[in-house]
């Protein structure tokens, strides 16, 4: 594309690098103050007590201290690392229960034929338009009959099936052959054999892509376990977060450097394989 | 869902042991959909609370949508026409803060916006010389253009957090466009500006109008920020719908309440879809 530009008329070369030049310095100045937020938190948790209170603030730590991570990580108010299993413990259960129910029933709702198919696929399709402040009241009292509360799997059951994931492996699930599958059948495999040993292969960036984004949005989750967790210890992350804000209003150093643990780990993590969600979010278009 | 709102339900209260319904929990039929069309200053709390909150909503997606598209359009066009390399670099710069949990965002935009310890208010006071102290997200005093401060603020840190998203799609739906019309704009000795406003936004409507309602939908929502920014203040100039409806029915045990107001945000956002289906029927190919 450059080469053509730089054709047409004399003087057009050095516009085009004059404009290449304003449209990298535009980029870089958005660049920055999108990141601005994130670093303005990473140096804030360098920074010791008294240098926070200090006002007019300042941007670069004067002493660079690692110290408010060691005060957290010994907090004994603050159990990290229960919290951290908590975490790990709803977003894995979810990643594993809706790859498995997904790719599951995507298959049966592409491949098998049968009476009601496409009402059930409608079914599926308008249960993701529900809000979920609308499901959050009457998904309260169902747990609340079933003795769920308080409960980590209270987070993971009601999100056996997931709407969403049905869908996006139903469209991938449509584009595989039903001569493959159909070959396998006449070979004698059973259902189960051939969603294992045939289709389920052939799923695997769909699948990659799915159970991050099913990780990441369980991770992140705020109301729903608001809702459902009331006890301290059974608490996740984001929960924990916000109530060691209210603790230490007037230690803003710390609740920096908490959040910088929380927030910073995953971030790295999905950072380097963002190609996979990327793609994901531009393959179904979906929120 | 639908039984919950013609009651006057609170779990703490016993009833019939059909779903706890009946008894102390009385069955008052449209009365919750007839009160909410009181506008009257006598009407009780919960039903001014809610006038409130849907216009706080209504505002806040009519003034994301807009301004989320102004922001991430050209954005996308410019991150489109740089080299791979330093495409896939701005682009994880713009994406982090969709990976955050909302909360994340909430407490650094917290931060940012400190009255005392914040940067913004610093970079003010070193710009101005003189040393601001604003309180961004408690004066119920300040508005800009009649929108309280505290609401642009959670709208400023919801764009900062959601930007991301439009932007990795329009950057997608930018590369599908073939090369050879780009080209042929370039050849032809169309000016940036005439390529974007000819080319781009044209070639790319179906995707705006997708990305425009799936925003609202989703500006609609936003719970996470409003509850841990502001929760609701100052004055009620932030209480989103789906605040109101988690403080009514958790805060409050007003559930039955509660029920019928989220049944009213399904129908805000349930007309939306629809209006969405109906205009991406106008969806072509190039």
């Amino acid at each position: 594309m450059a080469t053509v530009a730089s054709v047409p008329r004399r003087g057009a070369l050095a516009r085009h690098r004059a404009t290449r030049a304003a449209l990298y310095a535009a980029l870089i100045a958005f660049g920055i103050v999108a990141a601005l937020p994130f670093v303005w938190m990473i140096l804030a948790s360098l920074k010791t007590g008294a240098e926070i209170r200090q006002f007019p603030p300042t941007f670069f730590p004067q002493a660079p201290t690692l110290a408010n991570y060691g005060t957290i990580v010994s907090d004994p108010e603050l159990p990290l690392e229960l919290f951290y299993r908590n975490s790990l413990f709803v977003a894995l259960s979810n990643v594993v229960t809706t790859l498995f129910t997904s790719s599951l029933l995507g298959y049966v709702l592409a491949k098998y034929r049968f009476r009601g198919r496409q009402a059930l696929f409608w079914f599926v399709l308008a249960t993701m338009m529900i809000p979920a402040q609308v499901t959050m009241i009457p998904g309260y009292l169902i747990l609340l009959q079933l003795g769920l509360l308080n409960n980590l799997w209270g987070l993971v059951l009601p999100a056996f099936i997931d709407a969403f994931g049905v869908f996006v492996m139903r469209q991938f699930i449509l584009s595989i052959s039903d001569d493959e599958i159909w070959s396998a059948r006449v070979d004698g495999a059973s259902e189960w054999r051939i969603y294992r040993s045939v289709v389920l292969p052939q799923l695997k960036p769909v699948l990659a892509t799915l159970g991050m984004l099913t990780f990441m949005f369980n991770w992140n989750a705020y109301l729903w376990p608001l809702i459902v967790l009331t006890e301290q210890d059974k608490r996740t992350l984001p929960i924990i977060l916000t109530w060691y804000q209210t603790q230490r209003t007037a230690q803003l150093e710390l609740v920096m450097a908490a959040s910088v643990l929380m927030v910073i780990p995953v971030l790295l993590v999905f950072a380097a394989s963002q190609k996979w969600i990327v793609r994901g979010l531009t393959l179904t278009g979906g929120k | 869902m639908l039984v919950l709102a013609f009651f006057e339900f609170s779990p703490r209260r016993s009833g019939t042991p059909f779903l706890g319904l009946g008894a102390d929990n009385p069955f008052v039929g449209l009365e919750h959909f007839r009160q909410m069309f009181d506008f009257a200053d006598t009407a009780p709390l919960e039903v001014r609370q809610f006038h409130t909150a849907l216009k706080v909503t209504l505002l806040f997606a009519f003034l994301i949508v807009p301004l989320n598209l102004a922001i991430t359009l050209p954005l996308a066009a410019m991150i489109e026409s740089v080299g791979r390399r330093s495409r896939v670099w701005f682009r994880t710069v713009f994406f982090l803060p969709v990976l955050t949990s909302a909360v994340g965002v909430a407490i650094i935009w917290g931060f940012v916006l400190h009255p005392q310890r914040g940067l913004l208010n610093a970079l003010i006071s070193r710009v101005t010389g003189g040393s601001t102290v604003i309180a961004w997200t408690t004066d119920p005093n300040l508005s800009f253009l009649g929108i309280p401060i505290a609401l642009l603020a959670v709208s400023v840190a919801y764009l900062w957090q959601d930007i991301g998203y439009n932007l990795v799609i329009f950057v997608a739906a930018l590369q599908a466009v073939p090369d050879s019309v780009k080209e042929a704009a370039l050849v032809d000795g169309a000016s940036a500006g005439q390529r974007f406003r000819l080319i781009t936004l044209p070639l790319l409507k179906p995707t705006i109008l997708l990305a425009s309602v799936l925003t609202m939908i989703s500006a609609f929502q936003v719970f996470d920020l409003f509850q841990v920014m502001t929760d609701g203040g100052p004055e009620d100039q932030t209480r989103a719908l789906s605040l109101d409806i988690y403080q009514n029915a958790f805060r409050f045990q007003r559930m039955g309440w509660a029920a019928a107001v989220s049944l009213v945000l399904f129908l805000v956002v349930f007309t939306i879809s629809r209006a969405q289906s109906r205009l991406l029927r106008t969806d072509w190919e190039y």
